[in-house]
């Protein structure tokens, strides 16, 4: 999966975007074994101006800001990729596996669901380790229409062993696409969480852990994320996905989250982001939806 | 085999894909506008030379001149390149935040709320009580009273049924297509509150009357068979939010 309809026999040619839309790339070691793929997109204004009117005060006007896509890269003794980026971001994420992956072979990469933004450079990094295994999600019935039907299927009973790192598939709890799943690693446990948990950063602020920002990610600002992505909380009972995101807290009390489109939280810093998530769900509810990502 | 009329310009290319319990449709409608054929979606690779070759003879080879795309899904998306290069560059008018990312660089962007004009031909781009993604919209076509949609008003249905709109298909097993393909297609309807969706849908419905609601994964349902589709589709949400109980209690 490329650009939407791109096939094996047509690369893409997404062209690179300005130098200064895509200055984050990657980091090593956010967690031991974790490396980070970050494409920064561009400076999303019309969320900038929603945040300024909102009053809030980690949003520094003049700033950028961002809501990014995350790829991860997980190496043990074997080396699993998680998500791709966007079609536009070929050119971050393939320089990025090569300097992390240096002579290692990429054996596994693992989609969490065939969206555009996260499955976009599929073809690509298939194309430059051809002996890589491909791993979709089991759940959903139309993986022939994403090019995953000769894929590895994994689901909640499935744990790659990759050799001092060991990877699960969760259910996705809260989710977009049908084919769809989470991934947890149970050594460093950190729970990857795809589109939830997501959340606008600044400039500055990019590469950046929880931890390591000055600004605090509160419930108005994982609600900018939320109200536009997950647009059905509108139609919810809050109390049934509270009950969810409560239930959640408790099966991965401790574990850190790395989220497709924020920063990643830190294990010990987790569990009062699962109640801010409770009153986003609440708000959106009563609110309706922010608008459109 | 043909494309299927459905009056004022519009026209149904079916095409299916087999499921465990049925076969679902993942369809494109062509819209004969003014200044030239305008295609809802692009359909999936899976079926692209069949419908090159179906939308080739139903515009005598003139070919389309934009399309009007839902969502960036690959099944709704997947022929956009091969199109262009079977068509030229014509336009793309596609809903989303940034187009960039969604892998359609070149698209016209179109936000919920606008009355939009494709090819001298006009559509009012609604906000859809039941998609996938968050950029996903509906359009209303007012000169036809078309309302094609995405990826809610799906329905299953059997081998064989597939060029029978859906006020046509066996009673037996059709309200089940229903429930069957919504409770697949979207996950998070386990957690909605079937009133507050259906009141949604109801107040669009209301203030852009269909004649025929479009969809792409189902058969087109006619005007005198949507109440009995709502009726269907309530059932079928009750029936999928019931099946995952809160987890803890209110
Ligand atoms: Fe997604
Ligand atoms: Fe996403
Ligand atoms: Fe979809
Ligand atoms: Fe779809």
């Amino acid at each position: 999966m490329n650009e939407p309809g791109s096939d094996t026999e047509t690369p893409p040619a997404a062209a690179p975007m300005p130098a200064a839309r895509t200055g984050a790339g990657w980091r090593r070691d956010v967690w031991p074994g974790i490396h980070w793929i970050q494409e920064l997109g561009g400076h999303r204004a019309g969320i900038a101006r929603a945040v300024l009117e909102s009053g809030a005060d980690w949003y520094k006007p003049g700033n950028e800001l961002y809501v990014p896509q995350n790829a991860y890269l997980l190496t043990g003794e074997r080396t699993l990729l998680w998500d791709t980026l966007s079609p536009a971001s070929g050119h971050i994420l393939l320089p990025a596996l090569e300097a992390l992956l240096g002579d290692r072979p990429l054996d596994y990469l693992a989609l969490s669901h065939p969206d555009v933004p996260h499955a976009g450079n599929t073809m690509q990094v298939l194309r430059r380790y051809p002996q890589c295994q491909l791993v979709a999600p089991a759940v959903g019935e139309t993986h022939a229409l994403y090019h995953l039907d000769d894929a590895m299927k994994v689901g909640p009973e499935d744990e790659i062993d990759l050799g001092g790192l060991r990877v699960r598939f969760p259910e996705a709890t809260f989710l977009d696409a049908a084919i769809h799943t989470w991934m947890s690693e149970e050594t460093t446990r950190t729970l990857f969480t795809v589109d939830w948990m997501g959340f606008p950063h600044q400039s500055g602020e990019s590469l950046r852990r929880t931890d390591e920002i000055d600004t605090v990610v509160d419930v108005g600002r994982l609600e900018e994320f939320h109200s536009r992505v997950m647009f059905w909380f509108q139609y919810v009972h809050p109390h049934k996905v509270t009950a969810a995101t409560d239930a959640l807290a408790v099966q991965f009390a401790g574990y850190g989250l790395a989220p497709a489109h924020g920063l990643p939280i830190p294990g010990e810093d987790a569990a009062p982001y699962y109640e801010r998530m409770n009153e986003v769900v609440r708000r959106v509810a009563a609110g309706g939806r922010g608008g459109v990502l | 085999m043909s494309v299927i009329d459905l009056g004022g310009g519009v026209s149904w290319v079916h095409e299916s894909f087999p499921e465990t319990n049925g076969h679902i449709h993942v369809s494109v409608y062509l819209v004969d506008a003014p200044e030239g054929a305008i295609l809802m979606d692009s359909g999936s690779f899976h079926h692209r030379q069949r419908l090159a070759d179906r939308i080739h003879d139903a515009t005598a080879g003139r070919g389309i001149g934009a399309i009007i795309l839902s969502h960036s899904d690959y099944p709704h998306s997947g022929n956009i390149p091969a199109f262009r290069r079977d068509w030229g560059d014509f336009e793309i008018i596609a809903s989303c935040g940034d187009p960039d990312l969604q892998g359609l660089p070149y698209a016209r962007r179109t936000k919920i709320g606008d009355v939009t004009e494709v090819l001298g031909r006009r559509f009012v781009v609604l906000d859809p009580p039941l998609a996938d993604r968050n950029h996903t919209t509906w359009v209303y076509d007012e000169a036809s009273r078309t309302l094609f949609v995405a990826d809610g008003f799906g329905a299953l249905h059997a081998p064989g049924a597939s060029h029978v709109d859906w006020g046509r298909l066996p009673e037996e097993g059709r309200a089940e297509g229903v429930h069957e393909f919504h409770a697949q297609t979207l996950p998070w309807l386990r957690y909605a509150d079937p009133d507050r969706v259906m009141g949604a849908l109801h107040a669009m419905l209301e203030q852009h009357p269909p004649a025929w609601i479009a969809p792409i994964h189902g058969p087109p349902i006619a005007e005198p068979d949507i109440p009995r589709y709502m009726a269907d589709l309530s059932n079928a949400l009750t029936r999928i939010a019931a099946s995952y109980p809160a987890q803890t209690p209110e």
